[in-house]
C-alpha cells in the first residue's frame, strides 16, 4: 500500500517536472486564445526560446539569463504572428504554420553550435525548507524552482483574466472586437498584448525545457509539445484554471512512456514514446464527445474553426 | 417648414443645442448614406429620428458615435465642433448609444458586460471591486429583479436592454442614442422603456430615438426629424403632427398605393375543407433556453399560421429541426405524412419543404456563386442536377424583381433586399406542399416586404400550408390566419385571429402572463 | 479560405510579382546574415537547379513526393479544411506499402507492385480520414488533429524499422531488408525517374479536372462557401469531409511508399525530408488550385535539390532551405494582406 503511494507521489511529481515547459506554453496559448487569435506559431515561439535560452545560458553560465533569452525569442516570433495575423490578417492557422516552419529552420541552424553544449539547472528545491514537509517533500525534492514559477503564473492568469478591467477587455475582444471597439475598448491592443504574453510565456517554457529539464539541446527538442498545447487549450475549455490538470495528463503519459519499461513492461520505446500524442488525442476527442467545446469557445474564435 | 428647435423654451434661446449636425454627409464607395443632413438635439428633448430602413438614421447617428466618421460637414456638441474616431471618444464625451444589435456579450455575466464601459477604472481593478458596485447600484434602479452574476445571454430580451441602458447610463451620458429600441421588446416592455425615456428626458439628458415605429413617436418624441434617402425628409413637434403626414414625409411621392398605405396584400381565404399537410409533433432540440421544447403544431394546406415572439425564443431551433438541419431529441414534423425531420445519425435528405431561412445573406445563399448557381441549390443533393435555361434564369430574375437580373452575377454582391428577392424566388419559384418563412422581412423597406407577403399569401392561396415565424405583430394580426406565441421554446396553442384578437392579447402570451 | 479570396482589390499578377520581389530580398537578406553573396548564392540556385540533366532529374525526383503532399493538402483544401497531415499520412502509406512487400516478396511485379500502391493509399486515407471523420462528426479541429497525427505516424515507422521489421543483417543499422526487385517502380530508362512523379501529374490533372466541373464539383464548392445552405438542402459535410480527407491521404500515402521503394530501396528513418509540409506551403501558395500546384512543385522540389548541391559546394547547411520556405510562406501570407489594406 505504502509502496503504491511512493510510486504515485514519485509519478506526480515527475509528470509535473515534465509537464511545466507544456503548462506555460499551454497557459500562453490560452490567453492568446481568449482573445480570439490562435497560435499554432507558439511551437515556434517554444523552440525558439529553447535554442535561444540554451544558448544564453550556455554561454553565460546563468540558466536565469537563458529564461530571460528564451522568453524575448518567444515575444519575437509571437510579434511576428501578430504582425500576420493583426496586420496583413493573414489566415491565423496558416501564419502560425508559417512561423514555425521559419523558427524550425531557424533553430537548427542556430542550434548546430549548441548541441552537446552544457548548462546549470534553474536551482532546485531539494534543500530548500520544502523538502522537510512531510509527505509531499521527497517528492518535491525532484523539482526546480520551474514548476512553482509555473504554476504561480497560472494563478496570476485567473487573477488577470477574471479579475482586473485588462483582462476583460481580452475576453471582451475574443468574444466580439466589434462589441470591444462599441464599447471602447480596443480589441487589436488586447489581441497584441495576448499574443505577445502568450509568445514570452512560450518561450520561457521552451527555455525551461531545454536548460531546466532535459539540459541538452536537440534539434526540433519540443517535439510538437507547442502543437499539443492547441489542442490542450481546447481541452482545458479555454479555462486557464483547467491547464494545469491537463497538461499533466501529458505529463503523466511522458514519464510513463519512460518508466514503463524500467519497470519492466515490454514494448517498443518508440511506440511507447507515441503514448503522450495518442493521449492528447484521445483527451481531444472524449472532450468534444463529453461536452461541445463551441460553447465555451470565444465567440469571435469560431470563425477561425469553422 | 420655419421651424426652430427652440422655439418650445421660450427665454432660453441662449442655450446651446446639446448636438448640432450641420451638413453631414457619409458615402460608402457609391452609396451616399447620409447627404448633408442638419438639425440639433437640445438637453431634455426627445427626438425621434423616423425614417424607413436604410434611410440614413443609424448610420447618421454612427457618424457622431465615431464609428463611421463623416466624409463632410461638421458634428458639434455643446457648440464645439467634435470628430470622434472612435467610440471611446464619444463616450468620454458623455455620448452614449443603445444598438439595435445590443453591444452586450452573451458569454459574461451582467456584471461584466457593465463593467465593459465603466470608464475612469484603473487596469488593476476588476468588475468584482469595490468601484465596480457604482456600476450595479443604477441596475438595481431600473432592475431590481436582475441578478449581476447571472449570464447575461439567460436573459429575456427586454431585460438585456434594461442592462445595455444601464450601461450607457453609468457614462453620465447626457446624450442617450436608442437604435430602434421596441423594436426587440413585448409591447409591456415597450411601454416601461418609454416611461424611462420620459424619465431621462426630465432630468435633462437629450434623447434620440432612432425608430421607423409611429407607435414610439406618439408614445414619447416631443420632435419629429424624418430621414428618407439620406437627407431629412422633414422636421415638426411630433404633437402637431399627423401619422398620415409622417408616413407621405418618410415614404415620398413613391411607394403608397391603393387603400392600404403599406400596400400588403388581403389575407387569402381558406380552402373549404381542411387538411392537415405539415404536421409538428413534440418537436424538442434540447433543453437550453434558444432550443425548442415540445412543439405541437399542425398547419393546413392554404392556411398561413404566424408565430409571434420575440427573437432568440427559440425561433432559430424551431424553423432549422423543420427542415431538418438540426437533429431533434424527440419528436418528429411530417409533410403529407411523411416524416421530414432528422434524428441524430439519419441521413440527411432534400430538401422537401420551402425554406426562407432568417438572415438569407449568411443562411440562404452561397455568396461566392452566381444567381444561376444560387437558384438551382434546391437540386445540389439529387443525383442529377436540374438545371435552368440562362433565359429561364433571366426570366425568373425578372419576375422576381431581383436587380439586377444578370445570371451571372454573384450572389454576395446583390443588396440584402434582392438577397431576400432571390432566394423566395428559389423558394417559391414552384408550387410547395409547404412553405416555412423566418422573419422574412427584417432589415426590408416597404415596398420589399409588401412583395415578400404578395409571395407568401400566393403560395397559401396555391394550397401551401405556411408557416411565418415573425415579431411584426401587426403584420401577423394582419395576414394570418392563426397565431401561435413562441416563449422560451415553448408554444402556445395557436389563436384564430379574429376581431377580437388584440395586440394586448398576444403581447401578453409573449411575455408569459394569460391571455 | 484560399489565399486568394481577398485579393480582389488588386490584379492577382501586380500582388504575385510583389510577393516573389519580397521574397527574392527576404532570400537575399538571409544569404547576406550567412555570409554568402545573396547573388552568387542564388545564381548557383538555379544552376543547381536546372544546369545539367543531372541535376534536372534530381529535382524532378524530390519534386515527386512535394506534388503528392501539396495534392493531399490542396483536395480538402477545396472543402475550406486545413490539413497539415501529409507528413504523417505519407508515413503510413510507407507502413502499410512496406508491410505488404514483406509479406509476399516473392508475388511477380505485376501482382506486387499495384498491390503494394494501393496498400500505401489505404494507409495514408486511413491516416487522413480519421482526422475529417473527426472533423465532420464531432467538429474536431482538422489542422490541430492531423498536427498531432503527423508525429505518431513518424514514430510509428521508428518503432517498426526499430523493432520488428529490422533486418538483422543491416548490422544494427535501423532499416528494412531491401525490396524485391518485383516491388521496384518502373523507371524511365537512363534517368532514374520512377512512376511516383507520375502519378503525381496524372493525380494533379485529375484533380484539376474532377474539382472544375460537374454537381460533384459544384456540392464542394457550395460547402465550402456555406456548409449551412449546403446543408439545408441534403449535402451531407461530414461524408465530404472524410471522403476529401481519405482521398487527400491516399495521394500522401503514394508519395511515402514510392520515396521507400524508388528512393531508398527499403523502409529506415529520415523517409521524408519536410515533404508534408513543404506540399502544404506549396498547396496554400497555389490557392488550392492543382494546375498551379504542378509547376511549382517542380520549382520548390528544384530548389530543394539545388539545396542538397548548395550544401555540399558552399556548406550551407540542410537547414536554410527550411528557413527559405518559412520566409517564403511568411512573405505568401504577408504582402497580399499589406497591399490589398493599403490599396481599399
Amino acid at each position: 500500500m505504502t509502496e503504491l503511494a511512493i510510486v504515485f507521489f514519485v509519478w506526480g511529481f515527475a509528470s509535473l517536472a515534465n509537464a511545466t515547459p507544456l503548462i506555460l506554453v499551454t497557459l500562453g496559448e490560452t490567453l492568446g486564445q481568449r482573445t480570439g487569435i490562435i497560435n499554432l506559431g507558439c511551437e515556434g515561439g517554444m523552440l525558439g526560446g529553447a535554442c535561444a535560452g540554451f544558448g544564453a545560458a550556455m554561454a553565460t553560465g546563468n540558466p536565469w539569463l537563458g529564461m530571460i533569452a528564451g522568453a524575448a525569442t518567444g515575444i519575437l516570433f509571437a510579434a511576428l504572428h501578430a504582425a500576420l495575423v493583426l496586420g496583413a490578417r493573414a489566415n491565423q492557422l496558416a501564419s502560425g504554420i508559417a512561423v514555425w516552419m521559419l523558427a524550425l529552420g531557424l533553430t537548427s541552424y542556430i542550434g548546430r553550435a549548441f548541441v552537446g553544449g552544457r548548462v546549470e539547472a534553474l536551482p532546485s528545491l531539494a534543500g530548500t525548507w520544502v523538502s522537510s514537509l512531510p509527505l509531499v517533500g521527497r517528492g518535491l525534492e525532484q523539482l526546480s524552482v520551474a514548476a512553482p514559477i509555473a504554476i504561480l503564473l497560472v494563478l496570476l492568469a485567473v487573477w488577470w483574466l477574471e479579475r482586473t478591467r485588462t483582462g476583460l477587455s481580452w475576453r471582451v475582444a475574443g468574444e466580439s472586437a466589434l462589441i470591444a471597439s462599441e464599447n471602447g475598448m480596443s480589441p487589436t491592443r488586447a489581441r497584441l498584448s495576448a499574443v505577445l504574453v502568450g509568445g514570452c510565456l512560450a518561450g520561457l517554457g521552451g527555455a525551461v525545457l531545454s536548460v531546466d529539464y532535459t539540459q541538452t539541446w536537440a534539434n526540433e527538442i519540443t517535439k510538437g509539445r507547442g502543437l499539443i498545447a492547441v489542442g490542450l487549450v481546447i481541452v482545458a475549455r479555454w479555462n486557464p484554471r483547467l491547464v494545469l490538470p491537463v497538461c499533466l495528463l501529458f505529463g503523466l503519459a511522458e514519464t510513463a512512456a519512460v518508466r514503463l519499461p524500467a519497470m519492466g513492461v515490454e514494448m517498443s520505446s518508440y511506440l511507447l514514446s507515441g503514448l503522450p500524442y495518442a493521449v492528447v488525442l484521445a483527451a481531444l476527442v472524449a472532450n468534444h464527445l463529453a461536452f461541445a467545446p463551441a460553447a465555451a469557445m470565444p465567440a469571435d474564435l469560431k470563425k477561425v474553426f469553422d | 417648414m420655419q421651424y426652430s428647435p427652440s422655439d418650445n423654451m421660450a427665454g432660453t434661446a441662449a442655450i446651446v443645442p446639446m448636438v448640432s449636425f450641420r451638413g453631414v454627409v457619409k458615402r460608402f464607395g457609391a452609396l451616399t448614406a447620409c447627404d448633408d443632413v442638419s438639425f440639433d438635439v437640445a438637453a431634455g428633448e426627445v427626438v425621434a429620428l423616423l425614417g424607413e430602413n436604410g434611410a440614413g438614421k443609424s448610420t447618421l447617428m454612427k457618424t457622431l458615435y465615431g464609428i463611421h466618421p463623416p466624409d463632410a460637414g461638421q458634428v458639434l456638441v455643446e457648440g464645439h465642433p467634435v470628430a470622434f474616431t472612435r467610440p471611446a471618444e464619444a463616450m468620454a464625451a458623455g455620448i452614449g448609444m443603445v444598438f439595435q444589435t445590443f453591444s452586450l456579450l452573451p458569454a459574461l455575466t451582467v456584471r461584466d458586460n457593465l463593467a465593459m464601459a465603466w470608464p475612469g477604472t484603473p487596469w488593476f481593478l476588476g468588475p468584482q471591486g469595490r468601484n465596480a458596485r457604482g456600476a450595479l447600484t443604477r441596475l438595481a434602479q431600473l432592475a431590481p429583479g436582475i441578478d449581476p452574476d447571472a449570464r447575461l445571454g439567460t436573459l429575456s430580451t427586454g431585460e438585456q436592454q434594461l442592462v445595455e441602458l444601464t450601461k450607457v447610463l453609468n457614462l453620465s451620458a447626457r446624450l442617450v442614442i436608442l437604435d430602434e429600441p421596441t423594436s426587440v421588446l413585448t409591447p409591456a416592455e415597450a411601454e416601461r422603456l418609454y416611461g424611462l425615456i420620459r424619465d431621462l428626458a426630465a432630468d435633462g439628458v437629450a434623447v434620440v430615438l432612432i425608430t421607423h415605429k409611429l407607435a414610439d413617436v406618439e408614445a414619447c418624441a416631443d420632435r419629429v426629424v424624418v430621414m428618407r434617402r439620406g437627407r431629412i425628409a422633414g422636421t415638426g413637434t411630433a404633437s402637431a403632427m399627423t401619422r398620415a403626414a409622417i408616413v407621405a414625409m418618410m415614404m415620398g411621392d413613391t411607394g403608397v398605393r391603393g387603400g392600404d398605405p403599406r400596400g400588403l396584400p388581403p389575407r387569402p381565404d381558406l380552402p373549404a375543407r381542411p387538411y392537415p399537410q405539415l404536421l409538428l409533433r413534440d418537436v424538442t432540440t434540447g433543453t437550453a433556453p434558444a432550443d425548442a421544447k415540445g412543439i405541437t403544431l399542425t398547419v393546413n394546406r392554404g392556411e398561413i399560421l404566424g408565430i409571434a415572439g420575440v427573437t432568440g425564443n427559440g425561433q432559430t431551433a424551431l424553423a432549422e429541426a423543420v427542415v431538418g438541419i438540426r437533429e431533434l431529441t424527440a419528436g418528429e414534423v411530417l409533410l403529407d405524412g411523411k416524416t421530414i425531420s432528422r434524428r441524430r445519425l439519419e441521413p440527411r435528405q432534400p430538401l422537401a419543404i420551402g425554406y426562407v431561412p432568417e438572415n438569407p445573406r449568411e443562411n440562404g445563399i452561397v455568396p461566392g456563386l452566381s444567381l444561376a448557381a444560387n437558384l438551382a441549390l434546391r437540386g445540389i443533393a439529387r443525383p442529377r442536377q436540374h438545371t435552368m435555361h440562362p433565359e429561364q434564369v433571366t426570366q425568373c430574375l425578372t419576375d422576381y424583381d431581383v436587380r439586377p437580373p444578370d445570371p451571372g452575377r454573384a450572389a454576395g454582391t446583390l443588396s440584402g433586399g434582392n438577397v431576400q428577392k432571390l432566394v423566395i424566388a428559389r423558394e417559391t419559384g414552384e408550387q410547395r406542399d409547404a412553405l416555412l418563412m423566418v422573419f422574412p422581412t427584417m432589415g426590408l423597406d416597404i415596398t420589399a416586404t409588401a412583395s415578400v407577403y404578395h409571395r407568401m399569401v400566393d403560395a397559401a392561396r396555391a394550397g401551401a400550408a405556411v408557416l411565418w415565424i415573425s415579431e411584426e405583430l401587426d403584420d401577423l394580426l394582419e395576414l394570418a390566419h392563426r397565431i401561435a406565441v413562441i416563449r422560451d421554446g415553448r408554444i402556445s396553442s395557436g389563436l384564430p385571429v379574429t376581431p377580437q384578437v388584440t395586440r394586448a392579447e398576444i403581447g401578453a402570451l409573449m411575455t408569459g402572463g394569460q391571455p | 479560405m484560399t489565399p486568394t479570396s481577398s485579393g480582389r482589390t488588386l490584379p492577382f499578377a501586380a500582388i504575385a510579382l510583389a510577393t516573389a520581389a519580397v521574397f527574392l530580398l527576404a532570400a537575399a537578406t538571409f544569404f547576406i546574415a550567412i555570409g554568402q553573396a545573396p547573388l552568387r548564392a542564388m545564381i548557383d540556385l538555379v544552376l543547381f537547379a536546372t544546369g545539367d540533366a543531372f541535376s534536372r532529374v534530381e529535382s524532378l525526383l524530390k519534386a515527386a513526393p512535394i506534388l503528392l503532399c501539396a495534392i493531399a493538402a490542396a483536395i480538402p483544401g477545396r472543402l475550406g479544411l486545413i490539413s497539415v497531415g501529409a507528413e504523417g499520412q505519407l508515413h503510413l502509406g510507407a507502413i502499410f506499402g512496406t508491410a505488404l512487400v514483406l509479406a509476399m516478396p516473392q508475388a511477380p511485379a505485376i501482382i506486387l507492385l499495384p498491390a503494394t500502391l494501393l496498400a500505401a493509399a489505404v494507409g495514408g486515407a486511413l491516416w487522413g480520414g480519421v482526422p475529417g471523420w473527426l472533423r465532420g462528426r464531432l467538429s474536431v479541429n482538422e489542422t490541430i488533429t492531423t498536427l498531432v497525427m503527423n508525429y505518431l505516424g513518424i514514430l510509428m515507422v521508428n518503432g517498426l524499422v526499430f523493432g520488428p521489421w529490422r533486418d538483422p543483417a543491416n548490422l544494427g543499422w535501423p532499416a528494412t531488408a531491401s525490396f524485391p526487385d518485383a516491388a521496384r517502380l518502373p523507371v524511365l530508362p537512363g534517368t532514374g525517374l520512377h512512376l511516383g512523379l507520375f502519378l503525381g501529374v496524372l493525380l494533379a490533372l485529375g484533380c484539376a479536372f474532377a474539382f472544375s466541373r460537374g454537381i460533384r464539383a459544384e456540392r464542394v464548392r457550395v460547402l465550402a462557401m456555406n456548409r449551412k445552405v449546403g446543408e439545408t438542402y441534403g449535402l451531407n459535410f461530414p461524408r465530404f469531409a472524410v471522403i476529401l480527407m481519405a482521398t487527400g491521404g491516399a495521394a500522401a500515402g503514394l508519395a511515402g511508399i514510392c520515396e521507400a521503394i524508388a528512393v531508398q530501396g527499403r523502409l529506415q528513418p529520415g523517409l521524408s525530408l519536410g515533404y508534408g509540409l513543404t506540399g502544404f506551403l506549396v498547396a496554400w501558395l497555389c490557392g488550392h488550385r492543382f494546375l498551379l500546384i504542378l509547376p511549382v512543385s517542380i520549382l520548390v522540389g528544384g530548389l530543394l535539390a539545388a539545396g542538397d548541391s548548395l550544401q555540399l559546394f558552399h556548406k550551407i547547411p540542410a537547414s536554410s532551405a527550411t528557413i527559405l520556405q518559412g520566409l517564403l510562406f511568411v512573405t505568401v501570407l504577408a504582402v497580399p494582406g499589406v497591399l490589398n489594406r493599403r490599396a481599399s
